[in-house]
């Protein structure tokens, strides 16, 4: 039992093993570049503030005399140094002087901080105000004649802004590479597989039939001995095919000079029936009989072994498609077969090969007449750019599981030899699959439409332009 | 006394079977194992009907057919391996009538004698001097002019003329023609009338590549005009 994972083919199992590696490599590498940037970038700020801070806390140390009153305190604070996201907050006595429209004031000062400061230490805490991280630092200015305490605050949105603008980048980035790794698989385990695509291409058409089918000398080492082995077998595989069909083309040839002698000679002693006794009567009836039949299989061999050897070809010609049925059915060995047309069909001319076809229903309604007892219709209508000729019988029918085997050389059906399907030969049927299909049509027998026992051989043909053959 | 008919057929027992049977039909039948032979043999005393097995030792049956057309009109028939091959056409351009595949019952070879030698005889009594322009077609003597030559013409290339111009300006399908000209039904082979109309193209068309007066009609078939 194969697990799911294999069922999913290579190339994919390949793209998504990439498109997986792609991923954890951008996450981990988008992880680190972010947890990297903002402790940098953190760190650089927080020199650069407590820098600012203790500059501001000399400053106003040495700024804040005993005579100060309120407003000189303010314009102190006023006049402290401060860059961008740096706050100021000085307390004097019980009075907290900050800037005026500050994101920070003393209700936002951590009380843990304030404590710390007022027992004398100078601190920094990191924390947040109003949702932004900040780097807040306090100290007590202890020597200063004035009971006061210094705090300022650096508000971190900028490098909050920075970070998210990087993440953003950097998830994009993390999508772009794992969509790149999964398309890189794709394209590597289709350039790796390629050389299988031509090699299940081949043996397709090998299969088909197309027996000189090759494969190119591929670029790759890795594959050259699998290309040389598979053409290897194609050759000695049509060598074998093309010496068959060679064989027994050969001896229906050989075996026609015999077979006139033979007609003709059953002819002159046809000609003294009357003379002969009874007994040798009855066997001149079995030669004559034998003598047809056997004319006819060699006929059949030679005809179908012409497919085999690839000469057959057609020779087309514009036919009256209903016209050119009534006639064949008339010649046929039922010539009382019912031809029912529909209105559209009536002036349709297609490019057929007259004998060929004319063959196709002979040997269709030669089949009916064996194999089907009672009457014989043949039904002529238009398909998708298809004309569909079907001879239906009223035998027993084919069963499903014989419906294709019945077009095979020699085929014999289930009900004990007495159905056959041929003209006698064994190669009716499969020398009508060959004519059609020569013709580029299609040949199939289903069940008669009307839901009554019988067979009904279909052969769908290619509407082409007559006039494209004089 | 029967019709003579001349068979050319290396294999003997082929030759001897055919003839026995023909006889039986009421045939005179000469036998010829070689090209050469049958040269020689016609040449002392003319058939009425020559039958030609194409595949022969030495001299081919087209060669042979082309060496008897120079000197007769008689009657051809070719007998070649297989309907669907080049040898049918090649062996109609090389001057046969009609042809035969092997093997092929003694009752289709006399049918096709019939055939050949009932067309003989001049078709239509009733057409007495047909004029196509300069060409002109007197069935009763089967005599054909074109410019005022008397041109020559197979029996069947004329069974053909007469045919097409009994009915000047009608369209004839090959179906037709088989069956008035060779006594073919409908299934008959259509490059018998083909061959044939490229031939009498040859023979009374001023220029027998832009014919005028044999014309094709595309689809359908041929037909004779001025």
């Amino acid at each position: 039992m194969r697990s799911r994972w294999e069922r999913l083919g290579l190339r994919a199992r390949v793209s998504l093993v990439f498109a997986l590696g792609g991923l954890l490599l951008s996450v981990t590498l988008a992880l680190v570049t972010l947890g990297f940037t903002r402790q940098s970038l953190l760190d650089q700020r927080e020199d650069a503030a407590f820098a600012s801070f203790n500059g501001n806390g000399r400053s106003v140390q040495t700024q804040l005399t005993e005579e100060a009153d309120e407003a000189a305190i303010v314009a102190i604070v006023e006049s402290l140094s401060t860059s961008r996201g740096e706050f100021p907050l000085l307390r004097v006595d019980d009075l907290w002087f900050a800037r005026n429209n500050t994101r920070f004031s003393v209700e936002k000062l951590p009380p843990d901080l304030v404590m710390l400061v007022e027992e004398g230490n100078a601190a920094t805490i990191r924390t947040t105000i109003d949702g932004v991280p900040a780097i807040i630092s306090g100290i007590l200015l202890s020597n200063s004649t004035r009971d006061a305490a210094y705090f300022e605050a650096l508000l971190l949105d900028d490098v909050e802004n920075t970070l998210s603008a990087i993440s953003f980048v950097v998830l994009g980035a993390g999508v772009a590479t794992t969509l790149l790794a999964a398309a890189l698989g794709s394209w590597a385990a289709r350039r790796a597989l390629s050389p299988l695509g031509d090699v299940r291409r081949a043996a397709e058409s090998l299969a088909a039939g197309e027996l000189d089918t090759r494969l190119e000398p591929p670029a790759d080492a890795d594959l050259a001995s699998l290309s040389a082995s598979f053409n290897g077998m194609a050759r000695s595989l049509e060598d074998r095919i093309e010496r068959d069909a060679r064989f027994a083309s050969e001896v229906s040839h050989e075996l026609r000079s015999p077979l006139m002698t033979l007609n003709a000679a059953v002819e002159v002693l046809n000609n003294n029936r009357e003379a002969m006794p009874e007994r040798s009567q009855t066997a001149l009836g079995l030669l004559n009989d034998d003598i047809s039949r056997f004319t006819q299989l060699v006929e059949d061999l030679l005809e179908i072994s012409r497919f085999d050897v690839g000469t057959a070809s057609l020779q087309t010609q514009p036919l009256g498609v209903v016209e050119f049925v009534r006639q064949a059915v008339h010649h046929s060995t039922r010539p009382d077969a019912a031809v029912l047309s529909t209105p559209e069909v009536d002036e349709l001319v297609i490019s057929a090969d007259k004998r060929r076809l004319a063959q196709v229903i002979a040997n269709l309604i030669d089949n009916a007449d064996k194999y089907g007892d009672g009457a014989i219709e043949v039904q002529i209508s238009l398909g998708d750019d298809t004309v569909v000729i079907a001879v239906e019988d009223e035998g027993p029918g084919i069963p499903e599981a014989e419906r294709e085997v019945i077009f095979d050389r020699f085929s014999r059906g289930s009900a004990g030899g007495r159905r056959g399907y041929d003209t006698g030969s064994g190669l009716g049927l499969s020398l009508v699959a060959e004519h059609v299909g020569l013709h580029g049509g299609r040949v199939w027998v289903e069940s008669r439409g009307d839901d009554r026992p019988g067979a009904r051989f279909v052969i769908a043909l290619p509407v082409g332009d007559p006039e494209e053959h004089e | 006394m029967g019709h003579r008919i001349l068979t050319v057929e290396d294999d003997e027992r082929i030759r001897t079977s055919v003839r026995l049977a023909l006889e039986d039909e009421g045939y005179d039948v000469v036998e010829a194992e070689s090209g050469e032979d049958a040269l020689l043999a016609f040449g002392q005393d003319p058939a009425d009907v020559v039958l030609i097995d194409i595949m022969l030792p030495g001299m081919d049956g087209f060669e042979v057919c082309r060496a008897i057309r120079k000197i007769s009109d008689v009657p051809i028939v070719m007998v070649t391996a297989r309907a669907d091959t080049h040898d049918v056409v090649a062996g109609l351009e090389a001057g046969a009538d009609d042809y035969l595949t092997k093997p092929h019952a003694p009752k289709e070879l006399s049918a096709r004698i019939r055939a050949l030698l009932r067309r003989v005889r001049p078709a239509d009594p009733g057409a007495r001097h047909l004029v196509f322009g300069e060409l002109e077609i007197i069935p009763d003597e089967g005599v054909v002019r074109v410019a005022g030559d008397e041109v020559h013409l197979t029996k069947t290339e004329f069974r053909l003329l007469v045919e097409l111009g009994s009915n000047a300006g009608r369209v004839f399908s090959r179906e037709v023609l088989l069956e008035r000209v060779w006594g073919y039904g409908y299934f008959g082979d259509g490059r018998l009338v083909d061959v044939h109309i490229r031939r009498l193209r040859t023979k009374i068309e001023p220029d027998p590549a832009n014919p005028r007066h044999v014309v094709t009609v595309r689809g359908l078939g041929y037909k004779l005009q001025a």
